[in-house]
């Protein structure tokens, strides 16, 4: 027996609710399709006009088989021909419809047919963009988290783990380069910024920097300076004076905007006299080098060095902010006071007393001997005529040259040594007895005193009357010829005067003897005698320097005025960080470089550049 | 009576002046003193050695850029609390586009001129995207309400999306007598049109693949092959699903002025958060590697 098939239409409202039709096929076979004439009527353009049989096989069985070769989905798979148990409460689809099978309560199969209704349904929100990308707030969070991450988390917190990396995170906050010399140190921002929130301070500069340390020290400072990778060693610096004697010297900021930045940098924590006060990394030179003036090199790059308050500045009115000071205001070159050399006036003992007296005063030394410079230096008479006949060979020939005694050494003079200077001529040797020509080692004083006493034993000298010493030491004696004799409460009554020769009675000013303007080479240079006046000097207390106008003949001077005109710069004779010396220039360096071993780092960058304005 | 309609002249007359001109352009003339003291003040520095952040005017500029960029973030905020006075909102406004324009002078001489591939830079950068996104969408409320309005006459966008549904509904009720083949043509414009699409399509209006405007072209070739009876009906779909293009052309002009309208804050707003982080980054950072 057929068993019939009961379809159920369902059919839902707009408004909610359904609508339920129900109509019973008793032939057990339903046409089903797009057709309206189909037993099952399905209105989807997906579904064909006639697509597929149902037929009732008995026994709550079912087939479905699709008449155009279309299918039709089964458990959400294409089938073409499929046969179910209704009691399984199969759903068979059509498009949009679906067959849902079940079995009747009069021994019918139940076909409810539903329409698969689509859950999108437009709405005017549609039209705004927010319908099409992720929101606006998710966006933005995204983003600000992620950079915040990246950019001041990770730098942070990363800090340890990217140490042996190649990346360093917190590179991201370098504000710029660093300068040549301090490449090496640009993944190390620690080496520098040593403290969180705290600026830059000199302990960070000077651990490289610091001059005047134990050698031992130095060398590790430099051997670890070299590990890091720097391609010199670090430029020594010395306290060009106490900080406090240097905040006290600084002038107040003379403009407004000097003034307002003067209350940030108190404000800010940033000391005015730190060594980052002036030189400024992490940025690039102005495009005009005469804005900012520099004491060094300038670069159209970097770093900066910048003059917070120049020589001037604090050297004009020095005494009236630090009247402890001992020196003279200077407030330009031209006001430059007149040299004040350290003038061995005396011995207090065998010590030489120094005073600083200006050359306008004419001050007079007492260096323990009786020298005449012109008698010395003149072009005839028995000194000229001793010189021609040592000959060439000892390296006289002719009436002697300041270079006879004064044996330059780089940008100075080799310390006077009598027996080698003096001995050619005047000879030390004297007759022990008959045939028996002494000569006495003029600097070993003990062994002098002792031959000349006769003290010594006759194997090491000869034995002479004690007469000897006092006649060397009377007028017209031996000694005398060179030497202040002074009365003493000895056993002679007299004795010889220590001697002091000073090496520099300039120390807080550098002059270069070396360089061809000072030593006579090329037009308008200065030769010796255009600032000491030797030949004129017959006194030994002849203070043998001429005063700060012979300087200005050439520094201070244009091309117009003189052919070896000179800067006028304070750092022609004075280096801040090196007092008593001349700032050294990058060509100084470059030669120093030059003449180190293979393999030997100089100190300090040996460039070429141009000269500071 | 007369109080009354004091007050409504009063608010018509505060609708009808736009943001811009608010309160006589007060905004404006504040951004532009502020400029120029800044530019006034930075000729006048003796920066060393060089103008940048780290100078005295260098931390001004960058104290003012950086509360002048919370306070315009505060916006935000602001526009999401109802409050009392008629004008408050759009002073806010007003006084957002002026300051936040005059960043670009604060912020570039609070640089002095120096970038670099670095997290100062980043901030730079995303503070002149905020900005530019935001003269954008001035422009943008400017001028597109009026295009927007025009391009709707008097149709809601409600009655938009319904006249294309019920286009739709049309459209599968005529189609119900075609063979497969021209079926398939029809379900084409019911099941694949895509009235919106993403933010460049919107952006852009492109819509040369219309899924409706394929099954037109198409529908002119089955109308030719066609039997009598689909004729018609392939008849009726065309016409009806011309209807849909115009209708559908409609809704996307009027998307696409939506979209230029709304794109900027896309960009304003997550660029905004973005600069926020860069600057809480660049101020910590300077001054934990000071």
């Amino acid at each position: 027996m057929t068993q019939a098939i009961t379809l159920r239409l369902i059919t839902r409202q707009a408004g909610g609710g359904e609508i339920v039709r129900t109509r019973r096929i008793d032939t057990g076979e339903a046409l089903i399709g797009r057709a309206p004439g189909c037993d099952i009527h399905l209105p989807d353009l997906a579904v064909d006009m006639e697509h597929a049989l149902l037929r009732a096989l008995g026994q709550g069985r079912v087939s479905i088989e699709s008449l155009t070769g279309e299918p039709f989905q089964v458990g959400g798979k294409p089938a073409l021909r499929v046969e179910l148990d209704a009691a399984n409460a199969q759903v068979v689809s059509f498009g949009a419809y679906e067959l849902v099978f079940s079995l009747g309560a009069e021994d019918d199969v139940v076909v409810t047919v539903l329409r698969r209704e689509d859950d999108y349904h437009p709405t005017p929100s549609l039209f705004s963009l927010k319908a099409s990308v992720f929101g606006r707030r998710r966006m933005a969070w995204t983003l600000g988290l992620a950079i915040l991450a990246l950019c001041l988390i990770l730098p942070i917190a990363g800090a340890a783990w990217f140490r042996n990396s190649h990346i360093h995170p917190d590179q991201q906050w370098s504000t710029g380069p660093l300068s040549k010399a301090h490449a090496f140190l640009d993944k190390d921002c620690q080496a520098c910024h040593q403290k969180a929130f705290v600026a830059v301070r000199d302990t960070a500069c000077l651990s490289c920097h610091q001059s005047g340390r134990d050698p031992a020290i130095q060398a590790a400072s430099d051997a670890r300076v070299t590990g890091l990778g720097s391609p010199f060693l670090p430029l020594l610096m010395s306290d060009h004076a106490a900080h406090a004697k240097l905040i006290r010297a600084m002038p107040p900021p003379p403009t407004i905007t000097g003034k307002v930045a003067g209350v940030f940098q108190m404000a800010l924590d940033h000391p005015r006299d730190r060594c980052a006060s002036c030189h400024r990394e992490h940025t690039t030179a102005p495009p005009d080098p005469n804005v900012p003036k520099t004491a060094d090199v300038v670069r159209p790059g970097k770093p900066a060095l910048i003059v917070v308050t120049d020589c001037a500045g604090c050297h004009s009115r020095l005494k009236m902010r630090l009247p402890s000071t001992g020196l003279i205001d200077t407030p330009d070159w031209n006001r430059h006071p007149d040299f004040r050399p350290l003038v061995t006036v005396g011995f207090d003992g065998p010590q030489p007393r120094l005073q600083r007296i200006s050359v306008t005063q004419h001050p007079l030394e007492a260096n323990g001997l009786t020298f005449s410079h012109r008698v010395h230096m003149s072009a005839t008479g028995g000194v000229a005529r001793q010189g021609e006949v040592l000959g060439a060979a000892k390296g006289y020939g002719a009436a002697l040259t300041c270079q006879s005694c004064h044996r330059p050494d780089g940008g100075g003079f080799k310390p006077i040594e009598m027996e080698r200077d003096c001995g050619a001529c005047h000879s030390l040797a004297f007759a022990g007895g008959p045939g028996n020509l002494q000569t006495l080692r003029h600097h070993d004083m003990r062994n002098i005193l002792g031959v000349l006493r006769g003290s010594l034993t006759p194997a090491n000298g000869p034995h002479v009357d004690p007469a000897v010493l006092r006649r060397a030491m009377a007028p017209g004696g031996l000694c005398v010829d060179c030497h202040t004799i002074r009365p003493s409460g000895g056993p002679f009554g007299a004795e010889i005067s220590p001697v002091h020769l000073a090496d520099r009675v300039l120390p807080w000013g550098d002059f270069n003897h070396g360089v061809a303007a000072h030593a006579g080479v090329g037009a308008g240079a200065a030769a010796c005698a255009d600032c000491h006046k030797a030949a004129a000097s017959d006194r030994t207390q002849d203070f043998l320097i001429e005063g700060v106008a012979t300087c200005r003949a050439c520094h201070g001077k244009t091309e117009h005025e003189t052919p070896a005109f000179a800067g006028a710069q304070c750092s022609e004779c004075h280096s801040f960080h090196q007092p008593g010396e001349a700032p050294r220039t990058g060509q100084d360096r470059l030669f120093t470089a030059l003449g180190l071993p293979a393999g030997e780092k100089p100190r300090g960058l040996p460039t070429l550049g141009p000269q500071a304005p | 009576m007369a109080a009354a309609r004091g007050k409504t002249q009063r608010r018509r007359t505060a609708t009808h002046e736009s943001f811009l001109r608010h309160g006589r352009f007060l905004f404006l003339r504040a951004a532009l003193i502020l400029c120029a003291s800044a530019i006034t003040a930075y000729i006048l520095q003796k920066p060393l050695p060089r103008p940048g952040g780290g100078t005295a005017l260098g931390y001004v500029l960058g104290t003012v850029g950086a509360l002048l960029i919370v306070w315009l973030a505060l916006l935000g905020i602001r526009k999401r609390a109802i409050s009392a006075g008629h004008y408050s909102l759009k002073a806010w406004v007003s006084a957002h586009v002026y300051l936040g324009l005059s960043l670009i002078v604060v912020a570039t001489l609070h640089t002095g001129f120096q970038f670099g591939w670095n997290v100062h830079t980043l901030a730079y950068g995303l503070m002149l995207l905020v900005i530019v996104s935001g003269a954008v969408g001035v422009w943008a409320y400017a001028t597109l309400p009026r295009t927007l309005s025009d391009n709707r006459g008097e149709t809601t966008r409600k009655q938009m999306l319904a006249q294309i549904a019920s286009l739709d509904e049309q459209i599968l009720e005529a189609a119900q007598p075609l063979s497969r083949a021209n079926a398939d043509i029809v379900r084409l414009s019911l099941e694949e049109t895509d009235l919106g699409g993403g933010f460049w399509r919107r952006l852009l209006a492109r819509y040369g693949d219309c899924a409706n405007g394929r099954a037109l072209s198409q529908i002119g070739a089955a109308l030719r092959g066609a039997s009598d009876r689909e004729a018609v009906a392939l008849a009726k779909v065309e016409d009806l699903m011309q209807r849909k293009a115009e209708a559908l052309a409609l809704a996307r002009r009027q998307m696409h002025i939506t979209a230029m309208l709304e794109a900027w804050l896309f960009v304003h707003v997550p660029a905004t958060f973005a600069l926020l982080a860069a600057l809480t980054a660049h101020i910590v950072s300077v001054f934990l590697y000071w």
